[in-house]
């Protein structure tokens, strides 16, 4: 999943306004018994390529089916392309709140005091259904949760089982040496082949890093949550990732690489290994070159052996106040958090769900997707300091460039951004 | 086209010391014609290779060859039936309901400012040459505050407003080019003939700047057809989406679908070739008039 | 004779007396103020248009650069002129002014001069001449989006039909060895090449126009004269194409400084911000603080009026030189 930009979004609009004075008489718990009330869903779409309002037909059918329970609420969707996310900052800065939105982190949002707590527009049997790690995740500096978890995904290290016999190599890679050699053999096979594919180009930059970084024992932040992007375990990654571009083992131009492209080469046979979630499946499918015994999941290599939390990302949902729907909001949230419509939607998209339950469900019927949930309850997060997305879009572009001869001083800039931009 | 009849061209003429006989392309000629060929031909390859992408079928799409051995058309079959006439559709809409602003706009501004001088025409005429110079990608944060404000977000008219706006300066210059170097005395005939000013605006001078007009037309169609970034800002997933922006959409969160990318390109641009291709001759006559009086 | 256009929008148009007639017969004042009113409903519109759509915009970004807006676009208070010396402290800025400037002049300078030549080759009759004309409008017509996006699809270094024939040729030994758009060098040059390769057709039709705008006698002339093709070319040619070169040149300077589409299909400014010229690290920075991105444009702005105001001077030369 993927946060392509800025920040969040919203929705609102001007006639939600005039429907604030509806929105408080039935902010008492009466429920729908109030006059008809419009609330406003802003959401990412998650949509693949050729079906592209996908997203936009889930929340609409969503939105179908809770009128006919709950005639008094309509529900207006709206999605946003995530290569489009600026949108949602600047409907912000115009003031136009959604009542609704689902993509980014609730932190900074908090911070400005525009949002609902969590309990207000969630009822407590769902919050507490919420996967433990990343319902923490949402909680803004007083500890209190303004969001909740919507969708999540976790890695592992995909190879490509054909390259390996060709190449002679028995058992997948553990360390970092292992994926070294590996690559180098995959390499020395001469068919142009990709030994590690690593995506540190814009689109995903911190997913790659960060499994890196974790298999040295770093990260972003430090055991007190402050950033330690430029710690001595992160400078030694880099310069390791440096010496594997130089090899030849990986592909040329990481910095410049998307996670796109390697998935496609994989999907197309070429490529030996490559970090990836569920969502590389469909594609291998639909490219046709590898069959599903041609490939094999392994937890990600680190430098002395494979990381024993998988890297689990998440997106998240936060209630707007200004609307004062806090009523209406729960009760179409606590429609979607229902295990059927998170099931429906994480199928769609090769992803996970947020909710305990759920992922119950859905592992006891998709074992490819039960092999990922299994690692979830114990992953590793990304920060939720207040800054995080404006950090991370910065990361996003130059973070790449750190796995050259430079690593700690690209290191040591983005550190003293992510400190000088509270 | 059969036979070689060239006028004296500088470069041919002074190296010609007789004339040269008629029957055979002369070298000079081939080599001319040959040069010409090669320097289209490089201007049409990448169009060439988005052809070919896209007749490759999915599990040869990253093959290392020129050619598919087993080309298919099944993108293109499979994009249409993805919604793409409704894209088509919208970019129609926007690209003739902008064109047909343009003119409304232009035409008055341009054949006033041409025939008469009024207090405010050289701000008038410096409004319009910054506005030539500015395009909306550097202030698309601003527009797109604009329309939200408006609450004009998916819908085509912020569109068309758009593109109207930043394609009608230079439709003015053209314009104002064409009716300037219409001599005065002929309108002045037709009002001494009984036409009002208006009148004589379109039974005259009009139909004898027809090419400009159509150069103006043609330019501000095509900028509006391929405009995307615009597009991309002020419509959401939600609303009418433009074949430009369409054809980013192929470019997917996890994998790009590059043979329906390069189908719908190829889809969205022959139209656009074929109605340059007509109008060829007046394009070249129609930038005439723009540079040179 | 020769003028340019843009300068002739800004003299009194040549069919007008420079006297305007009266166009109403009422009397004193009222007849002053309808005179006055006359050109309105005539640019009007025109205005209006330019107001609401380019003008309105440029406001509201001046406002936002002064502005602190947090990352999620909530708006913090003002920021003074905080967003601009964040702006000017920026690492990468001047990498970015040079590359700018580097940009625009080699995309113009080449494409003018491949346009010259092209222009002069297309000018001459020979067989097939309309066929070959077409298919130079193909860049044109086609969006700069698409031709960007294949260009970059033609450079995959798995797989891309540039590396295929250099491997098919011999010139490369393995795929996957050399990726251009991660290197800072190659990735701009290949970035300019595309920019002049979309560039080139207008810039040649341009100048094909001016071309055929040339006199016949005026060769005859020269010839009789016994001048060579060359001295021809400079001191005849050249010296009649100069006003169609002089807005060629105006209306590619303005679309390659304010081009975005080539740099942010190919390489997105990156690897870092080492490819991006000032509209790319506007969308950049735009990602992590929209002041400060508001006053890059504004900066922008800044350098599009200075173009403006130095081409009206030099148009203005022009003329008087005539």
């Amino acid at each position: 999943m993927k946060r392509r930009v800025l920040a969040l979004t919203a929705i609102g609009v001007a006639g939600v306004m005039s429907l604030t004075a509806c929105g408080s008489s039935s902010s008492s718990s009466s429920g729908s018994s109030g006059g008809n009330v419009t609330i406003k869903l802003l959401a990412a779409d998650y949509g693949t390529a050729g079906t592209s309002n996908s997203t936009q037909a889930y929340w609409q059918g969503l939105a179908a089916t809770f009128h006919k329970t709950h005639p008094n609420i309509t529900v207006q969707v709206q999605t946003i392309a995530w290569t489009n996310w600026a949108q949602v900052a600047t409907m912000i800065q115009d003031k136009q709140y959604p009542d609704i939105l689902e993509g980014d982190a609730p932190q900074q949002f908090a911070a400005d005091g525009l949002l609902y707590k969590l309990t207000d527009i969630m009822s407590a049997s769902t919050v507490s259904n919420l996967i433990p790690v990343f319902a923490k995740q949402e909680d803004g500096t007083d500890g209190v949760a303004y969001g909740a978890p919507f969708t999540t995904s976790a890695r592992g290290l995909f190879y490509n089982k054909k390259l390996f016999a060709a190449a002679k190599i028995a058992n997948p890679p553990q360390t970092w040496a292992d994926i070294q050699n590996d690559a180098a053999k995959i390499k020395a096979l001469g068919g142009g082949d990709i030994g590690y594919g690593l995506p540190l180009g814009p689109e995903e930059a911190q997913g790659e890093s960060y499994l890196w970084m974790l298999g040295n024992g770093g990260g972003y932040v430090d055991s007190t949550g402050k950033y330690a992007i430029n710690q001595a375990a992160n400078v030694q990654t880099f310069q390791f990732l440096n010496t594997l571009v130089k090899s030849g083992a990986t592909e040329p131009g990481p910095a410049s690489t998307n996670r796109q492209q390697m998935w496609d080469a994989f999907a197309a046979g070429q490529v030996g290994m490559v970090g990836g979630s569920g969502a590389l499946i469909p594609d291998i499918v639909k490219n046709g070159k590898l069959t599903t015994s041609d490939y094999g999941v392994v937890p990600m290599p680190g430098k002395n052996a494979p990381l024993t939390q998988t890297l689990g990302v998440h997106d998240d949902v936060v209630g707007f106040k200004q609307g004062g729907h806090a009523d209406q909001i729960k009760q179409f949230l606590d429609f979607v958090y229902s295990d059927q419509n998170q099931i429906a939607f994480d199928q769609e998209y090769d992803l996970l769900p947020a909710t305990t339950s759920a992922s119950a469900a859905l592992s006891a019927k998709d074992p490819v997707a039960a092999g990922f949930l299994k690692n979830v309850p114990n992953s590793v997060v990304y920060p939720s300091n207040t800054n995080w997305n404006t950090v991370l879009a910065k990361l996003k572009q130059t973070l790449g460039t750190a796995a050259s001869d430079n690593a700690s001083s690209v290191l040591n800039s983005l550190q003293t951004f992510a400190t000088s931009n509270q | 086209m059969t036979t070689v009849t060239a006028r004296p061209t500088p470069a041919a003429a002074s190296a010609r010391k007789a004339p040269a006989p008629r029957r055979l392309p002369r070298p000079r000629t081939v080599a001319l014609a040959g040069g010409a060929y090669l320097i289209g031909l490089i201007f049409l390859l990448p169009y060439l290779e988005m052809v070919i992408t896209a007749l490759r079928p999915g599990n040869e799409l990253h093959d290392r060859d020129l050619f598919p051995s087993h080309p298919t058309l099944a993108s293109f079959t499979d994009i249409w039936s993805t919604g793409l006439g409704t894209n088509l559709g919208t970019s129609l809409e926007i690209a003739f309901g902008s064109t047909a602003l343009v003119l409304l706009v232009a035409i008055p501004a341009a054949y006033y400012t041409a025939r008469r001088n009024f207090r405010g025409k050289g701000l008038f005429l410096l409004l319009v040459l910054i506005t030539q110079m500015f395009q909306p990608t550097a202030m698309i944060v601003g527009i797109y505050q604009q329309f939200l404000q408006f609450n004009l977000i998916d819908s085509v008219w912020s569109l068309i407003l758009v593109n109207a706006g930043f394609n009608m300066a230079f439709a003015v210059w053209i314009l104002n080019a064409y009716f300037s170097a219409i001599p005065k005395e002929i309108e002045e005939a037709a009002i001494v003939d009984g036409c009002s000013r208006v009148g004589a605006m379109f039974r005259v001078i009009l139909p004898l700047a027809a090419p400009g007009i159509v150069t103006a037309l043609i330019f501000t169609f095509i900028a509006a057809w391929n405009e995307f970034i615009v597009a991309l800002t002020l419509t959401t997933q939600s609303g009418p989406r433009t074949l430009t922006v369409k054809i980013s959409n192929f470019v997917g969160e996890y994998a790009t679908d590059w043979q329906h990318l390069f189908a719908a390109s190829v889809i969205a641009t022959i139209p656009v070739i074929i109605l340059f291709a007509l109008i060829e001759g007046k394009v070249a006559s129609g930038l005439t008039a723009g540079s040179v009086k | 004779m020769t003028q340019s256009t843009q300068a002739g929008l800004l003299e009194p148009a040549p069919g007008s007396d420079g006297t305007p007639r009266p166009t109403a017969r009422t009397v004193g004042g009222g007849r002053r103020v309808l005179r006055a009113l006359a050109p309105l409903p005539w640019i009007t519109p025109a205005t209006a248009l330019i107001l609401f759509v380019v003008i309105w915009p440029v406001v509201s970004m001046f406002l936002t650069s002064r502005q602190h807006f947090d990352s999620m676009g909530f708006d913090q208070g003002s920021a003074g002129w905080g967003n601009f010396t964040k702006l000017f402290d920026e690492p990468d800025l001047p990498g970015v002014l040079v590359r700018t400037v580097i940009w625009v002049v080699a995309v113009v300078g080449l494409t003018i001069l491949i346009s010259l030549g092209v222009a002069q080759m297309f000018n001459k009759q020979f067989p097939g001449r309309k066929v070959a004309r077409w298919a130079l409008i193909a860049p044109w017509a086609a969006s700069v989006v698409m031709t960007s996006i294949v260009f970059k699809w033609m450079l995959n270094p798995s797989n891309g039909t540039i590396l295929v024939l250099m491997h098919d040729l011999g010139f490369m030994k393995n795929y996957n060895s050399v990726n251009w758009l991660s290197q800072q060098t190659p990735a701009f040059i290949w970035e300019i090449v595309v920019a002049i390769f979309v560039s080139v057709p207008f810039t040649t039709y341009a100048l094909l126009a001016g071309l055929q705008g040339v006199p016949e006698d005026v060769y005859e002339a020269c010839r009789l004269d016994g001048a060579g093709s060359v001295r021809t070319y400079w001191s005849i040619t050249l010296p009649l194409l100069r006003p169609a070169l002089l807005v060629a040149a105006l209306i590619n300077i303005m679309n390659v400084f304010n081009s975005f589409p080539i740099i942010y299909e190919m390489t997105g400014g990156g690897p870092g911000n080492q490819t991006s010229t000032t509209t790319l690290f506007m969308y950049n920075t735009q990602q992590t603080s929209i002041g400060e991105a508001a006053a890059m444009s504004v900066v922008n702005f800044g350098f599009i009026i200075v173009v403006v105001l130095f081409f009206l001077r030099a148009s203005r030369w022009n003329t008087a030189e005539d």
